[in-house]
């Protein structure tokens, strides 16, 4: 036990000193290195933020939804904590995600929320259940049956996203007339370098407050577990 | 073997309506007056937007009209400690989802067969007639979506605290694609001209959407049920 | 390993709810044609141990077999041998004592022609098109009987079988659990009125068997 936990520990510095590193270089890129935008000039340099932190919260759901997948293959207790963690995480960088996207909209096209953007309205449904997972959470006592209902509404929310993909896109004519069009799509060199930094940068700052977190929560379930020998039940 | 446990499973659930009359009827009278909400709140006249506008609230009030069923779901089995008897049963755990969204899905059917000509009544009389097969199609795939999602959705939200206020939570965001879905289909099949889209693409992300969680309903529901 | 010549194995079985653990290790082998009183003090664990052998409720730790199927992995093929009464009597008081039982019939997948000998046999034949929400508490807990024995199981399990059990239900209850053949598990606070048919007994005290 002492050596996976110090292991841990170490896999937590080390993401930590990898995201210490990497955050100041994407930034140093994103205001000082990339050129600015043809058409939208030095505003559209949010989009190094945003699309990497969506990306990223895309990232941790999925690995969320898969820990949930083996949780209930498995039922490992531990399984359970790796698909919260994340969760937790996602909620987070999602509430990043919609404002940095709301300021992207605002500097575009003038508004606080384009409705016309699908990628928006996605992240919004996908958002939204996000959130009512945590309501789940909390509303159900701690334990097996926490563990179980939080897995199986995390799995869902797989089924979500493609859905929820494919409606905004059918309902475009519904939810709004103008079409939009991409842009972004043909990066440069310098632009797809400061991404794929900013990414990184994003990704590992991830992966050290999963680890860091995780150490968190399992300290937590072994002092409860303690205080449950120390009161003579098993 | 299980064909029978799954028809008697919706028998029963048929006999208790019939007898107690618990969901449906208030599902009408929620509906007629959400409705009459809907009408008096726009003021009067048809509203702005048309037939898309018209149709969108319909859904809505569908929506929450369901939601209202859906928290009667699995009600007498939770208040009257029946649980314990169907899980001791040779039975596959999916099958009493498969029944119980089977019987939400009839209740949903017999509720719109008053709420849609009423719909049209307050809403559409002036406009064109829609495509009736269409139309059909689209609510009972729809209604498929709901109940099969729905059913699942309850057990969870029968765990918690406040089951009342957890289910819609935990239901609406799962309602937003099948809102644009359903609403993208029926007003398609009131005025085909909005769209460049088929009939045939509309109903099939419906079908899509049930086919998505009819098997995650029957994947998972066996997680939802034990204590 | 489970064997085939006892009906019921229980090896450290732990459930857990929560934090709380309701079966904190219960070792218990029973024989067939074994009947056996569960006694011990109100939330000692005699309902969660009895749910457990049910299959309704999955062990958290430890191994349990019944009829030499393993739960939870078999418990699709030990369902059929179990009968359960439990506190409610898990009938719906909108439908029909009739209805009731055809639904478990179809459940259990055993012929309809079975449920009136049952129903005659626990003393509600001419009761059978009567709502159960119209009985009795006595009558309701004969119909749970008639609902847990309807399948010819072979091994039963009752949770405080006579609370609230009229003297006439207590008779029908000593004659069903009288029949041979049949392997017994009964939690109980009055063991002495099962004198005559218990072969042992078990106590069970926070969620251990009491030595």
């Amino acid at each position: 036990m002492n050596t996976t936990a110090a292991a841990r520990l170490d896999r937590a510095t080390f993401a930590a000193l990898v995201a210490a590193v990497l955050m100041p270089v994407a930034l140093g890129l994103i205001f000082f290195y990339v050129p600015n935008d043809v058409d939208q000039g030095f505003s559209q340099r949010i989009f190094y933020f945003h699309v990497p932190i969506a990306m990223t919260t895309y990232a941790l759901f999925g690995w969320g939804a898969l820990n949930a997948a083996r949780y209930l293959w498995t039922g490992d207790m531990q399984l359970d904590l790796r698909s919260y963690v994340p969760m937790h995480l996602g909620v987070i960088f999602g509430t990043l995600t919609l404002v940095t996207g709301s300021i992207w909209a605002k500097v575009s096209w003038g508004t606080w929320w384009y409705w016309g953007s699908t990628e928006l309205n996605t992240f919004l449904i996908i958002f939204l259940f996000y959130c009512a997972y945590f309501m789940l959470r909390f509303s159900v006592e701690p334990g097996e049956r926490r563990a179980r209902y939080s897995a199986v509404y995390a799995l869902l929310g797989v089924g979500l996203i493609p859905i929820s993909v494919l409606a905004v896109h059918l309902g475009q004519d519904v939810i709004h007339p103008i079409t939009f069009t991409d842009h972004g799509a043909n990066m440069d060199g310098s632009m797809l370098f400061t991404f794929l930094m900013s990414l990184a940068a994003m990704l590992s700052l991830a992966v050290a407050m999963y680890l860091v977190e995780l150490r968190g929560k399992r300290l937590d379930d072994q002092v409860a577990r303690l205080r449950r020998l120390a009161q003579g039940t098993p | 073997m299980s064909r029978r446990a799954f028809a008697a499973l919706v028998r029963k659930d048929l006999l208790l309506e019939l007898r107690g009359s618990e969901v449906v009827l208030a599902m009408v009278a929620f509906v007629l007056a959400a409705f009459v909400l809907f009408r008096f709140g726009l003021g009067g006249g048809r509203p702005a937007g048309g037939t898309r506008a018209a149709t969108g609230m319909l859904w809505v009030a569908i929506v929450f009209t369901a939601m209202l069923g859906l928290l009667r779901t699995f009600a007498q089995e939770r208040e009257h400690g029946i649980w314990d008897g169907l899980l001791a049963a040779p039975i596959d755990r999916a099958l009493l989802w498969l029944a119980r969204a089977c019987s939400t899905c009839l209740f949903l059917i017999a509720v719109q067969v008053v709420a849609l000509p009423a719909f049209w009544l307050f809403f559409l009389q002036e406009g064109p007639a829609p495509d009736y097969g269409v139309l059909v199609a689209a609510v009972v795939l729809a209604d498929i979506g709901i109940a099969a999602l729905g059913s699942l959705v309850a057990g969870l939200a029968s765990a918690g605290r406040a089951r009342e206020v957890l289910l819609p939570v935990l239901f609406l965001p799962f309602a937003i694609p099948l809102v644009l879905g359903a609403v993208s289909a029926t007003t398609g099949t009131i005025s085909p001209q909005t769209s460049g889209l088929h009939t045939v693409e509309r109903l099939g992300y419906l079908a899509l959407y049930d086919t998505v969680f009819v098997l995650f309903g029957w994947g998972l529901f066996e997680f939802v049920v034990e204590d | 390993m489970p064997s085939p010549s006892e009906v019921v194995a229980c090896d450290g079985l732990v459930r857990r709810f929560g934090e709380r653990a309701a079966l904190a290790g219960v070792d218990l082998r029973l024989a067939a044609g074994e009947f056996v009183l569960v006694t011990g003090p109100n939330g000692a664990g005699k309902t969660t141990l009895l749910r457990v052998l049910a299959t309704v409720l999955r062990p958290t730790e430890g191994t349990v077999a019944v009829g030499g199927h393993e739960l939870p992995r078999a418990a699709m093929a030990a369902r059929p041998l179990i009968g359960y009464v439990a506190h409610g009597p898990l009938t719906y008081p909108g439908l029909t004592a009739l209805e009731n039982l055809s639904l478990y019939a179809a459940l259990y997948g055993v012929p309809a022609e079975w449920i009136d000998p049952v129903l005659e046999r626990v003393g509600l034949g001419a009761r059978r098109r009567d709502p159960v929400a119209e009985f009795s508490r006595g009558m309701s807990q004969r119909l749970a009987l008639a609902r847990a024995v309807l399948h010819r199981p072979s091994l039963l399990l009752l949770d405080e079988p006579t609370a609230g059990l009229d003297s006439g239900g207590r008779d029908v209850l000593r004659e069903v659990l009288a029949e041979p053949g049949r392997t017994v598990i009964v939690s109980t606070h009055e063991p002495d009125w099962f004198e005559g048919l218990a072969t042992g007994a078990v106590r069970i005290e926070a969620g251990r068997v009491a030595a």
